[in-house]
């Protein structure tokens, strides 16, 4: 028993427990606050508007898409980081590191920059495609922030597999690909999808790099938490307050699945 | 004369040097937008709302380190930084140890509940702060009190930071602390320390590196703030002084902005070389905070 | 093994960027963040007219506008939220043929409002300059609505005052409606098109027909369009009979006959109506039993309707 009376300097744990406590209301009373706002018939009616799961559906696949490209440079990237010993290692790790480290409207900031500069704007006017203005640009920043984010997830996940395995493998005559694909990947998969996760989560979350040059055409580029600060603009608190509740719907639900998945073989 | 394991290295190096060039071309190649070309100067003649600071803004990165401006806005972040910090790691660290060690009902849903706050849109989180604080029973009780929290620096900042980065602090301190194993402490109250000076002096020290760690994920995570800010305090730089209170003058954070907002709202006005200079600021601050927790050799703490 | 993801890879890089090589056409619209609603609009209509066109909008504040345009060399068609910022456009040489007399489909008129129930009393200009009021201004340099800020309470001669009363700077127009309509200020000065969009939450006051003024909304087509035959369809589309309605139902002003003196303010009450539709449309959406006529509130019929829906804004 945690409270009994006849230990000393119990106020410790009163302490932690309280606070923790306090935090976890204080939260709780932030996020229900929107839906004692909203009430109940306009949860009816903005839930069972079509333009809600348009928005909905847009983040999804977008997310989806950039969050796979970023898995796949991610993973071998985060293997390098982790396991080869090279000069200058934390200046690279810092480096790649550094999108994420950032705040998000900067990065759309310098992305601004890059797409009006070779060799996007020759790819751009070459073949007469807008890159930076539609979904493509929409993908390219959540890419950028999602890449750097999966490198750092993976790096963990392959610091926690001992290096043992591999030698032992390879000293039973597999190649370094097979011990690889066939040794590190299996054992790290639990921390793979787990990180899969929550990458997708944060690539939805991810829309101040969307504010300064990808513009905002109603059902192509305007992702849930994009189409959130536009209805702001637009004084729809409505809208802006159902759309709320969809995305702590959608991080709530990607950080459960992540704990079931994942379970005790992730760094969180 | 390529063996297959300078194969296999070659393999994962490319994709860590893609990696590795992306981020650097981004940031290297928009340098030149600091320089003045001809054109912004002809913009900035154009309007007339610019008269007492053209000769400032018309020189290599709108002459930032002389511009009273980005001083005081360099002292608020790191002021209401620190403050943060501070706040943080006193309610943090506790409730790192309660979610670590002991057995509270529904600790899953409270560890769900934290995470998720990690990934929602920041700014999503200003306006939930803005609907709860400016409506219904808290909006009277400000009235009543006399000041309001949105769109203030004192204490509107200081809330907006306090609830992103608590619980980005509070994940690395409680993986730190189950690391740690439970056994040492109890060896330690069964030798007679109460709870409160075994944590003291044995897990506190085992855990240094840690709890380090877990601050300065905390102070960058503050720092790289923008959403959250920008909706629930808004700017400052344009509002007369005497809106301001003696000690915020005092500690020279009046008419001053947050850095990342500053950045933004320089870039919106057509002062591109000026948001750039801040932003690369704001760059190198953050890159030497991230080398400083490789080097202390931080295992697994993510933002 | 590595040949084969590298396939994979290579195949679904090629499927992504396939869709690029479709055969619409993708224009790009600049445009200020309160042309929003009504542009949205007239992109669908024209769209459906159009199959092969497409329209993407890049909404921004004013004042970047020219920043963006010099540096990305990208867009087709540019309608900032004042007359001043297309003209700076067309000194630059951005903007080809624009005709000052003819290509201004829609006018704006300035209007004061409070958040609901009017908790300071605002009545009229003068009140802005009482001590203890919460005023939110515009930042001059970023928005269009500075500058009338400016230009307003200096004509009444109460700009210092009113700037020791200024609370709130904001860098673009939505940020002050929000302002209002989250009872952050007790009152500021806005577009009569961007008050419509909050008629739940604010009350609104008309001002004086000496300080009210009227803004010129134009459109122009930039010089580094990629498809001009297009974009000019569409600014024709913009400028006729069909797209100057389509404005006029998001409370913006189409009679292009209202006398400005040099600096823009009224010198006549044609806009008087207007202002009185405005106020009616404010007090049918709250109060759900007067009627929705055309003599009570003029052609805000669907802005009303919209609004009435549900409690909290939306469509």
């Amino acid at each position: 028993m945690i409270f009994s009376i006849r230990s000393r300097g119990t106020w410790w744990p009163a302490l932690c427990i309280i606070t923790t406590l306090t935090a976890v209301s204080l939260y709780f009373l932030l996020i229900a606050g929107n839906w004692l706002y909203l009430g109940w018939d306009d949860t009816t009616y903005f839930f069972t508007n079509p333009r809600m799961w348009q928005r909905f559906w847009l983040t999804v696949w977008t997310s989806t898409v950039s969050s796979s490209i970023a898995m796949i440079v991610g993973i071998p990237t985060g293997y390098a980081l982790s396991r080869f010993q090279f000069p200058c290692r934390h200046f690279f790790a810092s480096v790649i590191d550094l999108p994420i480290v950032v705040s998000p409207a900067i990065i759309g900031a310098f992305l601004f920059g890059i797409t009006t500069r070779f060799p996007f704007d020759w790819i751009s006017d070459y073949y007469g495609i807008y890159i930076g203005r539609n979904v493509y640009g929409v993908l390219l920043v959540q890419f950028t922030v999602t890449a750097a984010f999966c490198a750092r997830l993976m790096k963990a996940s392959f610091d926690m597999i001992p290096p043992r395995f591999e030698t032992v493998s390879r000293s039973l005559g597999a190649s370094n690909f097979r011990t690889f694909f066939k040794v590190v990947l299996p054992m790290a998969k639990n921390g793979i999808l787990a990180s899969m996760i929550v990458v997708w989560a944060r690539a939805a979350a991810e829309w101040e790099g969307l504010m300064l040059f990808v513009g905002a055409t109603e059902g192509k580029t305007d992702i849930m938490p994009f189409a959130i600060y536009l209805d702001w603009n637009g004084g729809m608190m409505g809208w802006v307050t159902s759309m709320t509740i969809v995305c702590i719907l959608m991080a709530l639900t990607a950080m459960s699945a992540m704990r079931i998945i994942g379970g005790k073989s992730h760094v969180w | 004369m390529f063996g297959e394991r300078t194969l296999y290295k070659l393999f994962f190096y490319s994709f860590a040097v893609l990696m590795f060039s992306y981020s650097a071309y981004l940031f290297v190649s928009n340098i030149d937008q600091l320089s003045v070309n001809r054109e912004a100067v002809e913009t900035r003649e154009l309007t007339d709302v610019w008269d007492d600071e053209r000769t400032v803004m018309n020189e290599f990165a709108g002459g930032f380190w002389k511009d009273a401006y980005f001083w005081k806005s360099l002292n608020l972040t790191l002021i209401i930084t620190l403050i943060t910090t501070l706040i943080v790691s006193l309610a943090g660290i506790p409730t790192a140890y309660a979610l670590s060690r002991y057995k509270i009902p529904g600790k899953a849903i409270i560890e769900i509940l934290f995470s998720s706050i990690m990934v929602l849109p920041a700014s999503s989180v200003g306006l939930c702060l803005i609907v709860a604080l400016n409506h219904g029973p808290l909006f009277e009780l400000q009235k009543w009190m006399g000041f309001r929290f949105a769109h203030s620096i004192f204490p509107g900042m200081i809330i907006a930071s306090i609830v992103l980065s608590f619980v980005f602090g509070v994940s690395a301190w409680k993986a730190t602390f189950s690391s740690i194993n439970p056994r040492f402490e109890t060896v330690a109250r069964s030798l007679g320390s109460s709870r409160w000076r075994a944590f003291r002096t044995i897990t506190l020290p085992m855990s240094k590196g840690g709890l380090a760690a877990g601050i300065i994920l905390a102070w960058t995570r503050t720092m790289a703030e923008f959403g959250a800010v920008l909706f629930f305090c808004g700017t400052f730089a344009e509002l007369p002084a005497s809106r301001f209170s003696d000690l915020v003058k005092f500690l020279k954070i009046d008419q001053a902005d947050w850095l990342s907002v500053a950045v933004w709202s320089q870039i919106e006005y057509g002062n591109v070389e000026y948001g750039f200079a801040l932003a690369y600021v704001l760059v190198i601050i953050g890159g030497f905070s991230v080398y400083l927790m490789h080097r202390i050799g931080a295992k697994g703490y993510i933002w | 093994m590595i040949t084969k993801s590298l396939q994979y890879l290579l195949i679904s890089f090629l499927l992504l960027t396939s869709s690029a090589y479709c055969s619409d056409k993708e224009m790009l619209f600049h445009a200020g963040v309160g042309q929003r609603s009504s542009l949205n609009e007239i992109k669908t209509v024209f769209e459906k007219r159009n199959p092969d066109i497409k329209v993407n909008f890049s909404y921004k504040g004013s004042g970047y506008f020219i920043a963006d345009i010099t540096r990305s060399r990208q867009g087709d068609l540019f309608m900032p939220g004042e007359e001043f910022y297309l003209l700076q456009a067309v000194e630059r040489g951005f903007v080809n043929n624009y005709n000052p007399e003819t290509d201004i489909p829609a006018y704006f008129v300035t209007v004061i409002i409070t958040p609901k129930g009017n908790p300071a009393n605002i009545k009229s200009i003068k009140d802005f300059a009482r001590p203890g009021v919460r005023i939110g201004l515009g930042n001059p340099r970023s928005c269009a609505i500075g500058i009338w800020h400016q230009k307003t309470f200096k004509k009444a001669g109460i700009w210092d005052k009113v700037k020791e009363n200024a609370v709130l700077s904001a860098k673009c127009i939505p940020e002050l409606g929000n302002a209002a309509q989250h009872n952050a200020i007790d009152a500021t000065i806005v577009w009569s098109t961007t008050a419509v969009l909050y008629l739940r939450d604010v009350d609104i006051v008309p001002i004086e027909q000496e300080y009210r003024g009227i803004i010129r909304l134009p459109v122009g087509v930039l010089k580094f369009a990629r498809h001009n035959k297009e974009a000019e369809k569409l600014k024709q589309f913009i400028l006729s009979e069909e797209g100057r309605t389509i404005f006029h139902k998001h409370a913006y002003t189409i009679d292009p006959t209202i006398a400005t003196d040099k600096d823009g303010f009224c010198l006549d009450n044609k806009t008087d109506k207007d202002m009185e539709y405005l106020v009616n449309a404010a007090k049918a959406v709250k109060d759900s039993s007067l009627p929705l006529t055309d003599k009570f509130i003029g052609s805000l019929t669907g802005e009303v309707e919209r609004q009435r829906k549900t409690i909290r804004a939306g469509n």
